[in-house]
């Protein structure tokens, strides 16, 4: 399956081709073409679908079987330490240098991109003010909370100023504040610094928060690449209404116009059809039923839906 | 949120060279290993040999050069530091002539190399502890907190990790043998009469580096081959004490059934006599054929390459779990 990312942007960033990694006998990555550009992407996918892998070969730390592909224009099989030095990673996995203050690891993650000792020192605090983290970036990272070394965890992987960012579920195990604060940094990186990023997530919310862009790979192959605002618009036009009150006599009045009207609940409905004749007919017919009417929105698919029937057309496929 | 806080800002300075990469994760084991109460008063006590050596080379200097109001200085060193079977004819000659005592100045680099050979087979006690608390959790610790992907999502190489934690072992195997060895032929230089006797003893350096290497490839190489073998660092530690135990355990068992100056093949099962061995070879103060020192040579470069190899080779498993 492959999926062409010059309808979702102009430049691509990461292209891959007939990309295949076997483990052994089993196969995590299976014949994947994919091109991903900038913005901000949503990696997606069941567990097992080949996401980290993924993102191994990207970095070039796992060789793939076969396969072609270039990172911000570098090889993944031959330009590796340029890749990580224009890449950021935050992995999913606690992972921290144990003994080290959480400034400490910053510094370090910094000196090890090259950046001077000093500098690296200086930039560490920015980057800490700008992840939230107060005079507890000077305690042990042994002491900190989960929420804090998710917080370490994206400080590391943006402190050496990367072009592209790959985080994976970096919302995860965040109570809602935070993940509101972690999901606005992310928008701040991506609108504002012009950076793009990778987020490999099962919390779809945070997808549909912040991605403009979504992929989804099942069994090792991508199933699905596409804008967001694309795959959320209905194959079939419908707009919910809401009123005060009840529903049913402006219900009845639709049906009996010709227009397509399922009534989901006591007080909202959904009418089948094109924006400018749907709008119309029900303000006219909230006219004739005196119903007044709360609103009038285009109706949209869920994106768990569509994950769902990304996923279960693969798993069809296979069987 | 800080009052000074600038936001997100990019960054477009100098970046250092790659080379230095390496420097900075044996920076980072420095600085944590140091944390350890237990390897600083090691370390500590590990100076109290050199600076006795020291004070003996004092001793010897002024026996030399003082003439009989020091001989029973000068004859206390000869019993104490040249009373082993290869110093028999200096004992001799100094035993029928007392007033000969000033003249063991012709004696000095034998009498250095002597010390010197003392001073690595103590250090060589006190580095098992010393790389028994820094070696181990080096590699087993990056394993279990996952700092594997740490390092290496950023530019850095196989080779630039393991030469990073190879250099915090070196480092303090270095700080407890090359220097006070360095040291203390310093000072005995500095002591003497003249300058003329740096000609005389220029090759101890050369001698004191060989010993120092001899201890250092193989201590570390052993040490981050344990720590790579398991996450978790009581295991590593254990296996490390657990090699030089058993190898001293074997030797002295085994000691009283066999003639004394003759190696035995249990010894070559104690690293610790495989390594003070080849010093004492390098120092020029065991009068071993070349074919006695072959063995103990070989051991160590076996048990260094099979070390290296098996390194290699757990630091790229983690990635490709």
């Amino acid at each position: 399956m492959s999926c062409h990312g010059q309808k979702l942007t102009q430049v691509s960033l990461i292209e891959l081709s007939h990309l295949t990694k076997d483990y052994g006998l089993f196969r995590a990555i299976n014949d994947l073409t994919l091109q991903i550009g900038g913005g901000i992407t949503g990696l997606l996918g069941p567990n097992g679908a080949g996401k980290s892998t993924l993102i191994k070969v990207l970095l070039g730390l796992v060789r793939c079987t076969s396969g072609t592909g270039r990172v911000l224009g570098h090889d993944i099989f031959t330009e590796c330490d340029e890749i990580r030095t224009r890449v950021g990673y935050m992995p999913e996995d606690d992972c921290y240098l144990h003994g080290l203050s959480g400034v400490d690891n910053v510094q370090m993650a910094a000196q090890l991109s090259r950046f001077p000792a000093t500098e690296a020192l200086r930039r560490s605090h920015e980057i800490l003010d700008f992840c939230g983290m107060g005079q507890e970036r000077y305690r042990n990272v042994e002491s900190y909370s989960t929420g804090m070394r998710q917080k370490l965890r994206f400080a590391i992987a943006i402190v050496h100023d990367p072009e592209l960012l790959i985080l994976d579920e970096p919302t995860s195990g965040l109570d809602p504040d935070e993940r509101e604060s972690m999901l606005n940094r992310i928008q701040v990186l991506s609108r504002q610094m012009n950076k793009a990023i990778i987020i490999c997530t099962h919390i779809l919310p945070d997808v549909q928060v912040v991605c403009d862009h979504v992929v989804i790979l099942a069994a090792g192959q991508v199933t699905l690449c596409e804008d967001l605002e694309v795959l959320r618009r209905s194959p079939d036009p419908s707009f919910t209404v809401t009123v005060q009150g009840n529903a049913e006599f402006l219900t009845e009045s639709l049906k009996k116009t010709g227009v397509r009207t399922v009534r989901i609940s006591d007080y909202s409905l959904r009418v089948y059809g094109e924006d400018v004749e749907i709008s119309s007919l029900v303000w006219q017919a909230a006219a004739d039923t005196s119903t007044p009417v709360r609103s009038i929105v285009p109706s949209r698919t869920s994106l768990e839906e569509v994950f769902l029937k990304a996923v279960q057309d693969t798993s069809h496929a296979d069987s | 949120m800080p009052i000074h806080s600038l936001g997100y800002r990019e960054w477009s300075g100098q970046l250092s060279t790659a080379r230095s990469r390496w420097t900075v994760i044996a920076d980072i084991g420095i600085r944590r290993a140091w944390k350890s109460m237990w390897l600083r008063r090691i370390v500590f006590f590990a100076w109290i040999p050199g600076v006795m050596m020291a004070m003996l080379i004092y001793l010897f200097e002024q026996a030399a050069s003082e003439g009989q109001a020091s001989v029973f200085m000068a004859d206390g060193i000869v019993q104490l530091f040249l009373g082993r079977p290869e110093h028999e004819a200096i004992r001799d000659t100094l035993a029928a002539d007392h007033t000969a005592l000033p003249k063991i100045v012709k004696y000095r680099h034998e009498f250095w190399c002597s010390l010197l050979q003392i001073l690595q087979r103590s250090q060589a006690i006190m580095l098992i502890p010393v790389v028994g608390i820094t070696a181990p959790p080096l590699i087993s610790q990056d394993v279990r907190s996952r700092a594997f992907l740490l390092y290496f999502s950023r530019p850095i190489s196989r080779t630039q990790y393991i030469s990073g934690k190879a250099a915090t072992v070196a480092c303090y195997i270095l700080s407890i043998s090359l220097l006070p060895g360095m040291l203390l032929y310093c000072t005995g230089v500095l002591l003497s009469p003249e300058i003329s006797i740096v000609l005389a003893t220029w090759d101890i350096p050369i001698r004191i580096l060989g010993a120092t290497g001899a201890m250092v490839v193989p201590f570390t190489c052993l040490g981050l081959m344990l720590s790579s073998l398991t996450t978790e660092t009581r295991f590593a530690s254990f296996a490390w004490f657990a090699i030089w135990i058993f190898g001293l355990f074997a030797v002295l068992v085994t000691s009283p059934f066999v003639d004394s100056g003759m190696q035995t093949p249990l010894e070559m099962l104690s690293l610790f006599h495989v390594i003070t061995n080849v010093q004492a070879w390098l120092l020029n103060v065991r009068p071993n054929t070349d074919i006695d020192i072959l063995i103990p040579v070989a051991v160590l470069c076996v048990v260094t390459l099979v070390s290296l190899t098996i390194v290699y080779k757990r630091v790229s498993a983690p990635m490709n779990a």
